[in-house]
């Protein structure tokens, strides 16, 4: 897998953490359990910040655009599909052997894609 | 319905890096690169907050667009893992997907476990006497266990 991609995917992961900890109902979980949902929180965001300073800066902004105006900046293509907006993916990227070795996006949506299978 | 997990009795490792390792291995069609990015997920988390949920139980668990389904692995060690200040001897794991819903269905995956640990459960746990039970008591099925009871 391209490399560049996998930092993306990291940094999704990261942002998708750090969200969570956010959201009410799995904040007062991890509560309950005695985790400490704000200390995470923050560390996270520290390590977010580490991380995406070793980030190619065309790249950052790229996927800053797109979570910003989607939510999501990376999605698996499933059946084909952008699992993002859903809409097909042409036939020669899907059947590339090397399709995740460069960053690709969907020609509908913009949102970075990958593929998992 | 029961969520399927695997089970890994008999935890090597006594690190918690090598734990999650070994638990990441245990789950079917993950190749190494994805398992990898997962373990760099989990090992995130972690970092931010050591997730030992009770006295000998942690569980790592994290959100990532890597998966396409929950991955539950459940692992027990008898010497007991580093975590890192204190030692855990059960390790629950799980990845929920990033999806519409996704969250609400961690959240709820979350409670469920807790549930399962509260009012003695935990120290129950302990007193597994194979993966199955072990995985019975968290409310989970092991596929195949009838066949496998090592779980491994």
């Amino acid at each position: 897998m391209n490399q560049d991609l996998e930092k993306l995917i990291t940094l999704h992961d990261l942002d998708v953490m750090i969200a969570d900890l956010s959201r009410k109902e799995i904040r007062h979980q991890e509560e309950k359990l005695g985790l400490e949902a704000d200390d995470a929180q923050k560390m996270l965001r520290e390590m977010r910040t580490e991380f995406t300073a070793q980030l190619d800066r065309r790249l950052l902004a790229q996927y800053d655009r797109l979570a910003s105006h989607y939510g999501n900046a990376v999605v698996p293509a499933i059946g084909g599909r952008c699992s993002g907006c859903l809409t097909r993916l042409p036939t020669a990227m899907c059947s590339d052997p090397e399709r995740n070795e460069q960053i690709r996006s969907c020609p509908t949506c913009g949102r970075i894609i990958y593929w998992a299978d | 319905m029961r969520r399927r997990c695997v089970c890994k009795w008999g935890l090597e490792s006594s690190d918690r890096s090598g734990a999650i390792s070994e638990l990441l291995s245990q789950m079917p069609d993950l190749e190494k690169r994805r398992r990898q990015l997962l373990q760099t997920a989990l090992e995130s988390r972690e970092q931010a907050g050591a997730t030992v949920v009770h006295e000998g139980v942690s569980m790592p668990h994290c959100r990532s667009i890597l998966v396409d389904d929950f991955l539950i692995s459940v692992g027990r060690s008898a010497d007991g893992v580093a975590w890192p200040d204190e030692k855990v001897r059960i390790v629950i794991l799980f990845i929920s997907p990033v999806k519409p819903g996704g969250p609400e269905e961690h959240s709820e995956l979350i409670r469920h476990f807790a549930s399962r640990l509260r009012d003695g459960g935990a120290e129950k746990l302990f007193d597994a006497e194979g993966a199955s039970e072990l995985a019975d008591m968290l409310g989970l099925e092991i596929p195949g266990s009838e066949t496998d009871e090592s779980g491994s």
